[in-house]
């Protein structure tokens, strides 16, 4: 029989364990049933801390994903010029991921599972970056900073560079990058991404 | 709401650009001076507690009308 856990440790070990499974075989392909065996449970007990699987996914990624005060103490954390900003928001969030795979495992899975799924990834995570990109690119271009690109297919560029580089240093341990570390791979690419951009520093 | 010496509209923007303007406008002021800001993003309720915390200004109020977030920091 399992241990009697206090409401919060229960919460957190139902967490961990779901965390586990979804990481390793997307929403559709873990029951609410599996979780509570794995835990030693009934199902029943799940759903005195979840209304439903959804809630239990929600709260996994939430539990997972970088905390919004990290992003604040970046954006505030030295220059606040775009390139700056970018760069240690950037590495903030590449440190999250690297802490723990198991998010990117998530969203690689949202991806194979459809629109919606996806979308909750796009708004929990990217959407910060692409809107800061798209808007900042908006306001230095009539400035002279940054050239006139679509300041759209540039914030899709800056998702793609990153989340591939995500996926080589901390899913697929690619060797073709082993000699440089994840921390200094984000600031490379960064610096090829404002380039490519034509960003100019004040 | 109580008084305020300067207005900043974030609406429609999500971290970290209301910050980083929040935090633009409240260089330009004095010290003891009030900054509201109107955002629509849910986390900038989080953002500006964290924000406070880390300039050490002062959150006077945290308030939600209409879909919008109303916030007052005094400037220390």
């Amino acid at each position: 029989m399992a241990k009697r856990l206090k409401a919060a440790e229960r919460r957190a070990s139902i967490l961990a364990v779901a965390k586990v499974l979804f990481a390793d075989r997307g929403f559709h392909g873990v029951s609410v049933d599996e979780i509570a065996r794995r835990l030693g449970v009934s199902p029943a007990v799940l759903y005195r801390h979840f209304d439903s699987k959804e809630a239990l996914y929600e709260a996994a990624l939430s539990e997972i994903a970088c905390q919004r005060e990290s992003y604040v103490e970046a954006a505030l954390g030295g220059p606040g010029d775009f390139g700056s900003v970018l760069l240690r928001m950037t590495r903030v969030y590449a440190a999250s991921v690297a802490r723990d795979p198991d998010y990117l495992r998530m969203e690689m899975h949202s991806v194979l599972e459809g629109a919606p799924a996806a979308q909750q990834f796009f708004e929990s995570r990217w959407k910060s970056f692409t809107d800061f990109i798209e808007v900042s690119l908006g306001e230095l271009a009539p400035q002279g900073r940054v050239a006139r690109v679509d300041a759209r297919s540039a914030s899709l560029m800056f998702q793609g560079m990153v989340r591939e580089a995500l996926y080589a240093k901390c899913i697929l341990k690619s060797p073709r990058h082993k000699d440089i570390g994840l921390d200094d791979l984000i600031e490379q690419l960064i610096q090829l991404f404002l380039a490519a951009v034509g960003y100019q520093h004040s | 709401m109580s008084t305020f010496d300067q207005e900043l509209d974030a609406r429609g923007l999500n971290c970290p650009l209301p910050i980083l303007r929040a935090k633009k406008a409240i260089t330009a002021l004095d010290a003891g001076k009030v900054l509201k800001i109107i955002a629509t993003d849910p986390g900038s309720v989080k953002d500006f507690e964290a924000f406070c915390k880390q300039t050490g200004n002062e959150l006077l109020a945290s308030n939600q009308a209409g879909g919008a977030f109303e916030f007052l920091i005094r400037k220390h």
